[in-house]
Parts: C-alpha cells; sequence; structure tokens
C-alpha cells in the first residue's frame, strides 16, 4: 500500500514537468501550423534581409559599401619604366585577377593638364574622394571596348580645363602601362546618354568630370573627354 | 473501472484540457503584451534610437555624405562640419517617429533645412570673397536639392513607414485581442479555481498551465538567440544596423521578462499546491 502511495506521488510530481512540456509542444505545434503559410513566405522573404555570415561593421566605417580607410589593398602598379616592351603584347584573361569594386587600380596621368590621380574601381563616393574612380559596368583597360572613368572637378579633374586634342593620358594599371590620345571634348547634361556608348567594339575611352570647372555648387552639366587607345597590352578574352 | 474511477479521469481531462488552454492563452497574451510594449510602442522606439546612439550617428553619416557631396561642389569638408552641428537631429527624428505613431503627415520637412543651407552658403560665398559669377543660383539650387535629398534619406529609417503602417492599422485590433485574451485567461483560471472541490487541485492545474506558458513563451528568445540571425541583418548603415539590432535585441528581452513572471507565478502556485496537499494528507 505504502509503495502504491508512494508511486502515485511520483506520478503526480511528475506530472508537474511532463505536462508543461506537453503543453509547451502543443501550443508551439498549434502556433507553428497557425502562422505557417505567412512564416513561409516571411522565411523566403528574409532570406534578401539576412545573411549567412557574421557582419562586424567598423566603428570608422558608416557604410558597409564603403570600406573603412586602410581595408583596400594597394595593388602593385608597374611603372612606366617596367612596361617597355609589354605595349604590344596580349596578355590572357586567366592571368589577370579582375578587380573588386574599391579596389586602388593603378594610377590616372595626363601630364598636359596637371593630371596625376589615383585610379580606382568603381565610382562610388570613397573612390573619388581619394582618386579618380572606373565605373564598373564599363570594361578595364586592353579590354577592347570603352573604359569610362569619373573624377570630381575641383580636384584631380580641375586640369582638364586646360584639355586639347592630341593630349596623352596614361593609365598605369597592375597588369600593363595603356597611353590614349585625347580625341574630342564635349560639354553635355549628367542625363545625356548620348555622352558614351558601351556597346562599340574597340578600346576607348571616356573620362568626365563636372562643368563649368571651378564652380562652386553642383552643375548638371558635364564635361566628356574622349580619347582613342594608342598602345598597352591587350587582353585575350578566349584565353 | 468503477463509475467514481470514470467521473475522475473524465474531470482530469476536462481540467487537464482547461490548462493547457490558460497556457495557450497565457502565450498568445505575453507575445500580444511584447508587441504592445515593443512595436507599438512609440517610447520604446525613441528609446531604442537614444540607447544605440542612433542620432550622433546619424548625424555622423549626414555630415560624412555632405561631405561628399560637397567634393563635388567645391565646398570644404570645414564648411559641413559646422553647418551639421547647428542641425538638431533629435528634435527631427523625435518628430519623424511621432509622426508615424500619432498617425499625421510622415513628410519630413526640408524647408528649414534649405533656408538654413542657403544662408551657411550665401555667409561662405560672402567670406571668401567668391565671385558670384562661380556661384550661380541655379547650380546653388541644384545642389541644395541633391543635399536636401540626402538629409531625407539620412533622418528617415529604412522600412519604418511600411511598419508604421501596420501599427496604425493593427493597434485597435491588437487592443481587443489582449482585452480578449485577458479576460479568457481570467475566466479560465476562475473555472479551475471555482469548480474544483479541493484546493489543492486548483492549484495543481494552475501550475500546469502556468508551467506550459511558461515553456512556450521563453522558447521564442531561445530560439531567436540562439540562431544568431539578429546580428546577420544586411543593412546598408552602421545607424541602421545597431538601431535594428538594439531594437529587437530589447524586444526579446521583454519575453524573457514574461516567462520570469510565468515561472514565477507557476512555482507560486507550486508551492501553494504542495502546501494545501500535504495538509489535506494531514487531515
Amino acid at each position: 500500500m505504502d509503495e502504491n502511495q508512494s508511486s502515485n506521488r511520483l506520478i503526480s510530481g511528475m506530472n508537474f514537468i511532463i505536462l508543461p512540456v506537453i503543453f509547451c509542444i502543443l501550443i508551439l505545434a498549434i502556433s507553428a501550423a497557425l502562422v505557417y503559410p505567412y512564416a513561409n513566405e516571411f522565411a523566403e522573404m528574409s532570406k534578401t534581409y539576412f545573411t549567412d555570415r557574421d557582419i562586424d561593421i567598423p566603428s570608422d566605417c558608416y557604410d558597409i559599401f564603403v570600406p573603412a580607410d586602410g581595408d583596400s589593398e594597394e595593388p602593385e602598379v608597374k611603372s612606366v619604366m617596367d612596361s617597355k616592351p609589354q605595349e604590344q603584347r596580349t596578355i590572357p584573361l586567366s592571368s589577370i585577377s579582375y578587380p573588386y569594386y574599391g579596389q586602388r587600380l593603378g594610377e590616372l596621368i595626363v601630364e598636359d593638364c596637371q593630371i596625376y590621380a589615383s585610379l580606382y574601381f568603381g565610382d562610388g563616393n570613397n573612390e573619388l574622394n581619394n582618386g579618380v574612380g572606373m565605373y564598373t559596368g564599363g570594361y578595364i583597360p586592353g579590354y577592347g571596348k570603352t573604359v569610362m572613368i569619373a573624377g570630381h572637378n575641383n580636384t584631380d579633374f580641375n586640369g582638364f580645363k586646360y584639355a586639347k586634342k592630341g593630349q596623352k593620358v596614361i593609365i598605369r594599371t597592375y597588369y600593363g602601362t595603356y597611353t590614349y590620345e585625347i580625341t574630342d571634348i564635349q560639354v553635355k547634361t549628367s542625363t545625356d546618354s548620348s555622352a558614351y556608348d558601351f556597346s562599340l567594339n574597340y578600346e576607348n575611352l571616356i573620362m568626365y568630370t563636372c562643368y563649368p570647372f571651378d564652380e562652386l555648387n553642383l552643375t548638371p552639366y558635364r564635361c566628356f573627354v574622349y580619347a582613342k587607345f594608342v598602345s598597352g597590352p591587350v587582353i585575350d578574352k578566349n584565353d | 473501472m468503477s463509475d467514481s474511477g470514470k467521473k475522475f479521469n473524465i474531470k482530469s481531462l476536462i481540467y487537464g484540457f482547461l490548462s493547457f488552454m490558460l497556457g495557450f492563452v497565457l502565450f498568445l497574451l505575453s507575445i500580444c503584451l511584447v508587441l504592445r510594449l515593443t512595436f507599438f510602442s512609440q517610447d520604446f522606439m525613441l528609446d531604442s534610437m537614444a540607447n544605440t546612439g542612433y542620432y550622433e550617428m546619424v548625424k555622423d553619416e549626414l555630415c560624412d555624405k555632405l561631405k561628399n557631396l560637397g567634393h563635388a561642389s567645391g565646398l570644404p569638408d570645414e564648411f559641413f562640419d559646422d553647418f551639421v552641428d547647428d542641425i538638431d537631429i533629435v528634435e527631427v527624428e523625435r518628430n519623424y517617429v511621432s509622426a508615424f505613431y500619432t498617425d499625421v503627415s510622415t513628410l519630413v520637412d526640408t524647408d528649414t533645412f534649405k533656408q538654413e543651407l542657403m544662408d551657411a552658403i550665401n555667409v561662405y560665398i560672402d567670406e571668401k570673397n567668391i565671385d558670384k559669377e562661380k556661384a550661380k543660383e541655379e547650380n546653388l539650387g541644384y545642389f541644395i536639392d541633391e543635399a536636401s535629398s540626402i538629409y531625407v534619406k539620412s533622418v528617415t529609417v529604412s522600412f519604418f513607414s511600411i511598419l508604421a503602417n501596420y501599427i496604425n492599422k493593427l493597434d485597435s485590433p491588437l487592443r481587443m485581442t489582449e482585452i480578449g485574451l485577458g479576460a479568457a485567461a481570467l475566466i479560465i483560471a476562475a473555472i479551475i479555481f471555482f469548480t474544483n472541490r479541493y484546493v489543492h487541485r486548483r492549484y495543481r492545474y494552475l501550475t500546469y498551465g502556468l508551467g506550459g506558458g511558461f515553456l512556450s513563451v521563453i522558447v521564442i528568445p531561445i530560439v531567436v538567440f540562439a540562431s544568431g540571425i539578429i546580428p546577420k541583418v544586411n543593412l546598408t548603415t552602421r545607424s541602421l544596423y545597431n538601431l535594428f539590432v538594439g531594437y529587437f535585441n530589447s524586444m526579446f528581452m521583454y519575453f524573457w521578462i514574461f516567462s520570469a513572471i510565468l515561472l514565477f507565478l507557476a512555482v507560486l502556485c507550486f508551492f501553494v499546491y504542495r502546501t494545501k496537499y500535504l495538509k489535506a494528507i494531514g487531515d
């Protein structure tokens, strides 16, 4: 009898753990069944808003698309002296590590206009604050298509107020040195899409900046400087 | 099985079901109350903004973006240091958030910003003796519109307008749901309490329901924190990221609090049950 009583007490005591656990499972199962159609949709949508990696935004970085100071690597840029016989050579595409957004690609030099600027891949604020930026929707030098570079008119591209046809433009990158020659200078509005053509199948360079020069405040006009390819290693796209 | 035994089992099943319903109702009520105290609370949003340093970061970000605009406009960085310091971001943000919760116009007022910027530029032109030909009114207007657009983007909170729409629409239904669930919890507890002949059994069934409610509520923050999903949100700026993480961490803190309350009540009922049970055996 005593054994039965103690056994009943034990079962009764276990109920204080087992029943709440069963209730919890049932409550969550019912809740999950009720919200499943919406939760499934939400879970799919949330994949857009959540990443599977840890996010660590440095304290000196306000925008995740803009690397903090010192984050960007400085690739080794071949000097003009190093590039003597390579202008006419072909380099396989596979041998080039394609630049990433914000990477320093090299230098842009227009001696006649006193322009000596660092060249970055990407034309966001960070790139234009540090030099001139290559539009990522265009092509890199040597690819045989349109290369487009932007710069501020009060800093790096201020010298374009002295631009004239026939002046040489040198782009030194980590895979080779390219020379172009200015062929035309035009002023157009910032929304004029006829100012550029990315479907051209020959190497050409477009550099642009705000216009007029030395103006205070923003202007809706842009000065486009067009240049033709003269020399530099050609990227073999078939490789 | 004897008739009294069958009767006892049916009664146990009914009270077991009532305990389960009590746990379920308490679980739903806890969720509704957490939403009321967080998602639907203007003060909670403003506290989160203050606690995560949102105002300071927005100010820095705005300054940074305006400086970038200045680089394209011939204005030095120092110009914007002085200018942004004069903008009361805290007041602008508070008005912006309040507008959503009070269902009035949520458009950010840019008139003051534009006027202050124009005044600051005119002072700068005079101070630096800049040729008026180099600061044409057309370009000034273009610049101020761009700066104003940056200002609006900086002070607005992404997705908040979408969420606030739900907040306004669901406020009344949520209130009715809270009242309904609160009443249901009281009615179920009253049925358990007043229809049981033995006092210790009243507390036993209440303990089951409160225990079930406690476990269900505590599972939510455990799952969320264990998954580590909150810090993995993709947001473009540090201010928004910190606000989001701080906001949801605080929100789930309320789940801990509600589960602690339910646990406390469950333990209390259990001890009352034990006392009454031992007394009943003794009698």
